[in-house]
């Protein structure tokens, strides 16, 4: 009679972890591209930007596992659903990601005003601090659980998604103030510079926006 | 065949039965230490064969007279080969279930099958009016209550575990005081059994107030002032953490102690009534179940802790990772209690639906991680059909015996 053996399920919150570490992997590489494509080092810049794609991959691979994992079969100290679509928003943070390097790689820019790329450096350094956030964010819950769900961690907790409303609120800022800076640089770009920075900066706040998302569930897992 | 023929055959039946109730079933009582890393397997062994030993031993007595008179109306069996051959049959019935539930990979419990053992033979005998429904309404009660009892009091102990000391403002500090407490307070209960099993005391009152409670607050001091000279963190998750594992290893000695006072009946139970009658023949009802059938008992189970159990916990060591200290020190603690105070009680419970029930609690109580549903749901499919299963194999070996002999 080994009901023991069988009766604990894999907790989903270890991988859930692992994956997010290479969704912030992801995001750090992408801010090297962009460092580099502000340096105009383009060489490396691809190179890093390959590596995104790569790292994307690994996600992907350890979201497909977790989800086939995760069957209705179990008794969650959280809902499924939830940590199914947070799942979902994390690894959205990843592709998005993989966007931006896609972008990147598909044109070397012309000569860009200064500020323009200023924003766009800025804009990854952002998403960094949301992707970490995130990180944090999914190592906090697993430690909500392990205390019980103790105010105090859940309070920890919500600090941290306040934290990551905040970056999204300032690359939200940035995305605006880039909108601006070209229309006002018309002169100075060709339209496909236009066309070719503004989806940079769409993707690159889809970074922060899809942070949001997935805070925004690690609070509705609290409220079970 | 002679009747001393028959008592050394159910004697190694009797014996079989406890090996496999150690080998299987002891294995569960240690679990929760051996996955939460509090022990290893191997001194999960030696701790387990020792307390199951002494728990049968000691406290197996009220139960065992359960099994051996309380389901079947002993006036009603007029003739001695009945309750001989029912017996043999009961014991091989349950065996053979365990054996065939163990290959479809079914949980089922052997109180359960032992007692539906009996009952199938008692009922091909006489007829329903043998059994004594009373005692089996209690019985069949106890199997649901105990695991709801054992998952609300699991679902509270935790919760009020967590709240007392990780939800205070410096857990650190709580801990040193509340950490006390809960040990404190698993030694009332376990004071308690003491004046109750092995003093055979019959007040409860004096249970809790003259042991229960003096030991408790010996335990509350002794740690409290252990603590206080070496807490093993600044951090409260990891101190408390390793206070409960210390802890733990006494708790889960409990289980296994409450374990072999309740289920060695299973094994011995049936031994003791041929026992009674090959001694005194049908009179032989009024016999006490005597200290060496209980020690068989015993040593059967702690022999199959020893041969095979070691198996068992080492692959359970290695698959319940998910389980901390605190979770493990909160399920011990209320299924030992329950499984203990229903062995007092006389009742014959299945351990493992009990530590089954308060893990459950632990989960609702949002506590442990992931739970498989579909093992709680084999289990509360086992309670319904081991009984009958049970009952009808025993009823066919019953018939066979009777015809043959």
């Amino acid at each position: 009679m080994q009901v023991w053996t069988k009766l604990f399920a894999k907790s989903p919150f270890k991988p859930l972890i692992k994956h997010s570490e290479v969704v912030l992997n992801t995001v750090e590489t992408l801010e090297k591209a962009l460092q580099r494509w502000y340096d105009g080092d383009y060489e490396e810049m691809r190179k890093i930007a390959v590596e995104v794609d790569r790292l994307e991959d690994v996600a992907d691979r350890i979201k497909e596992e977790i989800r086939d994992s995760l069957s209705s079969k179990l008794m969650m100290a959280v809902a499924r659903e939830d940590v199914l679509i947070y799942l979902h928003m994390q690894d959205k943070v990843a592709d998005a990601a993989e966007d931006t390097a896609k972008w990147l790689l598909i044109r070397e820019p012309g000569e860009l005003p200064v500020e323009v790329k200023e924003v766009i450096l800025q804009m990854g350094m952002e998403s960094i601090k949301a992707a970490k956030l995130v990180h944090e964010a999914i190592v906090q819950m697993d430690r909500v659980i392990e205390s019980g769900f103790a105010d105090g961690e859940i309070s920890k907790e919500y600090e941290i998604i306040r934290q990551i409303e905040s970056v999204e609120n300032k690359i939200d800022g940035l995305d605006t103030k880039l909108m601006q800076l070209v229309f006002e640089n018309t002169e100075k770009m060709s339209w496909g510079d236009g066309f070719y920075i503004l989806n940079i900066a769409r993707t690159l706040s889809n970074i922060s926006d899809k942070a949001k998302d997935a805070a925004e569930r690690i609070r509705l897992m609290m409220n079970k | 065949m002679a009747v001393e023929v028959w008592l050394l055959i159910t004697v190694i039946l009797g014996f079989a039965m406890a090996w496999a109730i150690g080998a299987n079933d002891a294995a569960n009582s240690m679990s929760t230490a051996v996955g939460a890393k509090a022990i290893t397997p191997k001194q999960a062994v030696i701790i387990a064969g020792l307390l199951e030993f002494t728990g049968a031993y000691f406290f197996g007595k009220s139960v065992t007279e359960t099994i051996r008179k309380g389901i079947l109306d002993p006036t009603m069996i007029t003739d001695p080969n009945v309750l001989i051959y029912g017996s043999v049959a009961a014991l091989l019935a349950a065996t053979l279930w365990l054996v065939i539930a163990t290959k479809f990979g079914l949980p089922v419990s052997t109180t359960h099958s032992i007692i539906g053992g009996i009952a199938g033979y008692g009922i091909v005998y006489a007829g329903t009016a043998i059994v004594n429904w009373g005692k089996m309404t209690q019985v069949v009660l106890s199997w649901i209550l105990s695991p709801i009892v054992g998952a609300i009091m699991a679902y509270f102990i935790f919760k009020a575990l967590t709240k007392s000391i990780f939800e205070r403002k410096d857990p650190v500090r709580s801990a040193r005081i509340w950490s006390p407490f809960w040990i404190g307070l698993a030694f009332v209960v376990i004071g308690t059994m003491f004046y109750i099993k092995v003093l055979h005391g019959k007040d409860l009152k004096t249970g809790v107030f003259m042991y229960g409670v003096p030991l408790g607050i010996v335990v509350f001091f002794v740690t409290y002032v252990l603590i206080k000279l070496r807490f093993p963190s600044s951090d409260p998750f990891i101190g408390v953490e390793a206070i409960f594992r210390k802890v733990q290893v006494i708790t889960s000695g409990y289980v296994a102690l409450a374990h072999g006072a309740n289920d060695v009946a299973n094994a011995i139970g049936p031994v003791a009534a041929v026992y009674a009658v090959a001694t005194m023949g049908l009179s032989g009802m009024q016999v006490p179940v005597p200290k060496w059938i209980l020690a068989l008992g015993g040593l059967g189970i702690a022999v199959g802790v020893a041969t095979y159990g070691y198996r068992v916990m080492e692959t359970v060591g290695k698959k319940i990772t998910e389980l901390t200290n605190t979770r493990g020190f909160t399920i011990d603690f209320s299924a030992a209690t329950v499984v203990l105070v229903a062995s007092w009680m006389g009742l014959p419970i299945s351990t493992t639906h009990t530590v089954v029930g308060a893990v459950i609690g632990v989960g609702l109580a949002r506590g442990v991680k992931a739970i498989n549903k579909n093992i709680v749901r084999d289990i509360i499919i086992s309670w319904f059909i081991t009984v009958p299963v049970a009952g009808l194999i025993s009823a066919a070996i019953f018939k066979f015996l009777m015809i043959v002999g």
